[in-house]
């Protein structure tokens, strides 16, 4: 029948017409296989055929588990097609994790010591090189070290290599009986070294300086299951001890082979053309990059260790590498891999500041270039690289400026970042120019990255001090009329705050008219869409608080009493919907009502106030009932209470520091912060109906003043300051949600600044859940926790809650999540920051419990 | 230091055709990416850069004809730029076995396409051979072995 070879089960699949019909064929077919594969009596051939179709369905990701022990039979077979096959399909449908590796074992013992087939024992290597368990790798080490201890196949001998490095990395223990001669032998016997042993040699070198941190945590452990590791002063001297140990047995060989591998990378970047190897007149730039990395990995250990055995060759590593930058052809794509990877190991050695500035310039060449891709690892490169060299990288800032014009979004985002992480005091002026040149440019799509620039714009004017007030100002009136639709509103008060701040009232007054222009005149209006709500916003608050200095401007045609009070009136019956909007708009009606004179004019503003006592919102109503109390009051009284907003200090001190910080991915805390804006809002409304009812005995400006406070940022720090803060209403409590220490909790680090305590949820199974409870004994900020768990398990955590930055004796909290085998326990550093200056600490800390 | 997670061809239609994985994931996050990363990799327009942020990695891929060849990569460890020239090598590899390669080829023989990647990555996504004739000699002798389908002694 039909259906009956692979291809045409292919080909009905393709053929299919309707989604439909193709899922009836693979269901039907599945099935048969099912039923197919439970035949013990099936011929050999069959029994492939649907092996086959099954690994169909698997590409096409169907269920194919049922098919996993057919597969560890193959493998068992002598045919060789069968074995070939059965090893293809164990290693797609089996994984580490599986019971079924156990079925493996025998039959993989065999394979590997199969003396008549090379074929055979390649295929077992490979299968194994996926599905090494640790436990697998235990039973099959001795295997793998007796083929590199005999094996003369080149062939044989990579893909051994490769096993080993695997075998190390899965089960540290292995080190133990490791000896390192077995590598540095191959590496010195010439007609066994090709390309790909040389890889495989690389490798194992890679994996056991990885394994370094791992290896030294399981001397330890051994040490204390004998029972005498008591104290921490003992621990320490058991981790010197398994220092030295690890240094001694399994390192001190391995050192000689650094400068054979410079010569290996020094022939390989000097050399022309190898038809096997080369890559547009590259040669072998794979085994190259691998190289460079490899030595990157030595020295960093070295640096670790304090080794000068390592750390001897490391003038002559920055000679390698120089040769290798000047050397290295950048016009050929393999070639700019090379160079990309050169700057890498040198900036991640931290090496000499030649080296440094020869790595930037690389990078920058990349920038100039057309390839996206070239572009894109440059600027992400030298993101990372500005605190090293940050002169250096300011050089190139036309070219990162030309990449926020990229085509590519991910080009522009890192080109963004890249531009704020250069700017200082001196390239202020002309990077901000770039930034407004690139909001000019931005369309929908870009929401993100202009909240981010507006974010960080807002910080940078808040972290240098700006001597043109005008320039200042102008750069804020542009990008409100530029995004502001997409400016957030915590940001929005930032703006108003900077707005209010500005001391230079010439200069104030210049941009304020220039506002109102936009805002007033009907052809250029025009160029402030509706939904620009941060523009009116803006404008809206700018005349009730700035009446006097637009009056006074030259051009009363445009500005006067009428005017102004059309444009709130208009504002009034177009937004109707927004309440926030409303709100402003009725305080700027009072204020307005105080200044002028115009009997039609304040008519005009009294109804705009009384139309709103009959609102469906709560909050606006009582707002328009008692605006409209102080509306009629005698002037002189009005005045008084409405006067101009003092200067707002701006308590933004512990997210300043955050921003300054290199760019990281953002977490939700924003959201979040936006989302506390709108409950504190509220909550400014029902302060104001409730403290209103003794309207003479608190300061006006004050209550207005709230308004403005709402940011969640001065919440927080305000309920966090004072212990009384705390107790004040619902909402300020739900805003800082204090974390209570559970009574159960138990201390595991104590520092004059900081206590960590634990609190053990759950446990056993295969995971457990805790708790980490981070107390603070003086303020600190920016509390960041790392932790790490035994190579056995894995650890997800949570973010810190309800903040990253604590007062004294507050406490906040971090879930984790482990799962795995063995015994339960963390090694956890926290850096956080003390007084401005950064802290280190770092613990470990065992439970009783294992999972 | 190559440590490529998982590998997926997948068509213009977005249909994989072929995935191989180097990272032991769940069942759950392997349907999830081999479900979220095809449209997304489809949907970037041709001059964009081949490098594209994704979850908690990176991920690198190229476009042959009808084809996209993705690599999900470990950042850090992986450079960029060499898994590029890997996935072009593998292309080159199956093209001068196949002659002239095509979609239709690793549907069909995706046995083939697994052996040959299998001879180019192994363990955790490691480079392994760098050697295209390296690699194809071994797998035309293989090919060879199977048919003839007698285990000989080979001496090498």
């Amino acid at each position: 029948m039909a259906g009956s070879s692979l291809k045409s089960f292919i080909k009905d699949v393709r053929n299919s017409k309707t989604l439909a019909e193709e899922r009836s064929i693979i269901t039907k077919e599945s099935a048969k296989i099912r039923t197919k594969l439970r035949d013990d009596h099936l011929p050999a051939e069959k029994k492939r055929k649907n092996i086959q179709k099954l690994l169909y369905l698997y590409i096409l990701g169907e269920k194919t588990h049922f098919g996993q022990v057919e597969s560890i039979n193959l493998v068992a077979s002598d045919d060789f097609a069968d074995k070939r096959l059965g090893y293809l399909a164990a290693m797609l449908l089996l994984d580490e994790s599986q019971d079924l590796l156990t079925l493996l074992t025998n039959v993989l013992n065999n394979d590997l010591n199969n003396h008549s087939n090379k074929y055979v024992v390649s295929l077992a290597l490979t299968a194994l090189g996926f599905l090494s368990s640790s436990e697998l790798a235990r039973d099959v080490y001795p295997d793998v070290e007796h083929l590199l201890s005999h094996s003369k196949d080149p062939f044989l001998l990579k893909k051994a290599l490769q096993c080993m490095a695997k075998l190390i990395a899965k089960d540290v223990s292995l080190l133990d009986t490791f000896s390192p001669e077995l590598i540095t032998g191959i590496l010195n016997n010439h007609s066994l070294c090709s390309h790909g042993v040389l890889l495989g040699v690389i490798k194992v070198l890679q994996s056991i300086l990885q394994s370094f941190t791992s290896y030294q945590e399981f001397l330890v452990e051994d040490e204390d299951e004998d029972g005498n590791g008591n104290g921490t002063h003992a621990k320490e001297n058991k981790v010197a001890e398994s220092n030295q140990e690890f240094f001694i047995r399994i390192l001190e060989p391995i050192i000689p082979v650094i400068p054979h591998l410079f010569m290996v990378l020094q022939n390989l970047n000097a050399k022309n053309f190898e038809p096997d190897f080369d890559v547009q007149g590259i040669c072998d730039p794979f085994l190259q990059v691998e190289l460079l990395h490899t030595l990157s990995l030595f020295f960093q250990l070295g640096d670790e260790l304090e080794s000068s055995e390592i750390l001897q060759y490391l003038n002559k590593f920055s000679d390698v590498l120089t040769q290798i930058a000047t050397n290295t052809d950048a016009n050929k794509s393999t070639g700019q891999t090379i160079l990309y990877e050169t700057t890498r190991t040198i900036f991640s050695l931290n090496l000499d500041q030649p080296l440094r500035i020869l790595g930037v310039n690389i990078l920058a060449k990349f920038l100039s270039g057309r390839d996206n891709n070239i572009k894109y690892v440059a600027l992400n490169t030298l993101l990372k690289v500005v605190p090293q060299e940050p002169k250096a990288v300011q050089r190139h800032k036309k070219f990162i400026s030309r990449c926020l014009r990229d085509f590519d979004i991910f080009i522009r985002k890192r080109a963004l970042e890249l531009t704020f992480a250069i700017l200082d005091e001196a390239n202020i002026v002309e990077l901000v120019d770039e930034l407004l040149h690139f909001l000019e440019r931005t369309t929908e799509d870009d929401k993100s990255l202009i909240l981010f620039t507006v974010e960080r714009l807002v910080d940078v004017f808040d972290m240098y001090p700006i001597t043109n007030e005008k320039w200042q100002l102008q750069v804020f009136f542009q990008i409100m009329k530029l995004v502001g639709r997409h400016i957030a509103s915590d940001k929005i008060s930032d703006i108003l705050i900077i707005i209010n701040n500005a001391k230079n009232s010439t200069s104030k007054r210049d941009v304020l008219v220039d506002m109102m222009k936009y805002s007033l005149d009907e052809k250029l209006s025009l160029e402030i869409p509706e939904e620009n709500v941060c523009w009116q916003l803006a404008s809206i608050w700018c005349i009730g608080e700035y009446v006097d200095i637009l009056l006074e401007s030259q051009d009363a045609a445009l500005i006067n009493q009428r005017s102004l009070t059309d444009y709130l009136c208009r504002c009034n019956t177009r937004y109707n919907e927004d309440n926030r909007l409303i709100n402003y708009t009725l305080t700027a009606a009072l204020k307005l009502s105080a200044k002028i004179e115009d009997t039609k004019c304040l008519e005009d503003l009294r109804q705009l106030i009384v139309r709103h006592t009959r609102d469906p919102d709560l909050m606006l109503q009582t707002k328009s009932v008692q605006y409209e109390l102080i509306f009629r009051q005698p002037k002189a009284v009005k005045r008084a209470i409405l006067e101009t907003m003092p200067n707002f200090e701006k308590p933004h001190k512990h997210e300043k520091s955050s921003s300054s910080k290199p760019v990281k991915p953002r977490n939700n805390q924003p959201k979040e912060s936006n989302l506390l804006f709108d409950l504190l809002q509220n909550d400014n409304g029902s302060k104001t109906s409730g403290e209103k009812k003794q309207p003479s005995s608190i300061p006006q400006s004050d209550l207005l003043a709230d308004l403005f406070k709402g940011t969640p940022s001065t919440d927080r720090t305000s309920s966090r300051s004072s212990a009384d803060a705390r107790g004040i209403g619902l909402l300020s409590q739900s805003a800082s949600e204090t974390v209570q220490l559970p009574t159960q909790s138990v201390k595991i680090h104590d520092s004059d600044s900081l206590q960590v305590f634990t609190h053990l949820l759950s446990c056993g199974n295969g995971s457990s859940q805790l708790e980490m409870y981070f107390k603070a004994l003086q303020p600190i900020e920016e509390i960041q926790s790392f932790c790490a768990v035994p190579k056995t398990q894995k650890l997800t955590m949570g973010q810190l809650h309800p903040q990253n930055s604590l007062q004294t004796d507050d406490v906040c909290k971090q879930s984790l999540k482990i799962t795995g085998t063995g015994k339960l326990k963390l090694r956890v550093k926290v850096n956080f920051n003390k007084n401005g200056n950064p802290v280190n600490q770092q613990f470990d800390y065992k439970f009783d419990g294992s999972l | 230091m190559t440590q490529i997670k998982y590998m997926i061809l997948a068509s213009r239609q977005g249909k994989v055709r072929l995935v191989k994985w180097y990272t032991p994931y769940t069942p759950k996050e392997k349907t999830k990416i081999s479900k979220e990363l095809p449209p997304l990799i489809l949907s970037r327009k041709p001059k964009m850069c081949n490098i594209v942020e994704y979850s908690d990695h990176k991920v690198v891929y190229r476009r042959y004809a009808s084809l996209y060849f993705i690599c999900g990569i470990t950042p850090e460890a992986d450079n960029e730029l060499l898994t590029l020239e890997i996935i072009h090598r593998y292309v080159e590899t199956m093209d001068t076995y196949f002659g002239n390669v095509c979609e239709l080829d690793i549907i069909f023989n995706f046995g083939k396409a697994y052996a040959i990647l299998d001879e180019m990555l192994m363990c955790d996504g490691a480079i392994t051979e760098s050697s295209k004739r390296d690699v194809l000699s071994h797998i035309h002798s293989m090919d060879t072995m199977e048919g003839s389908d007698q285990l000989e002694r080979i001496t090498s």
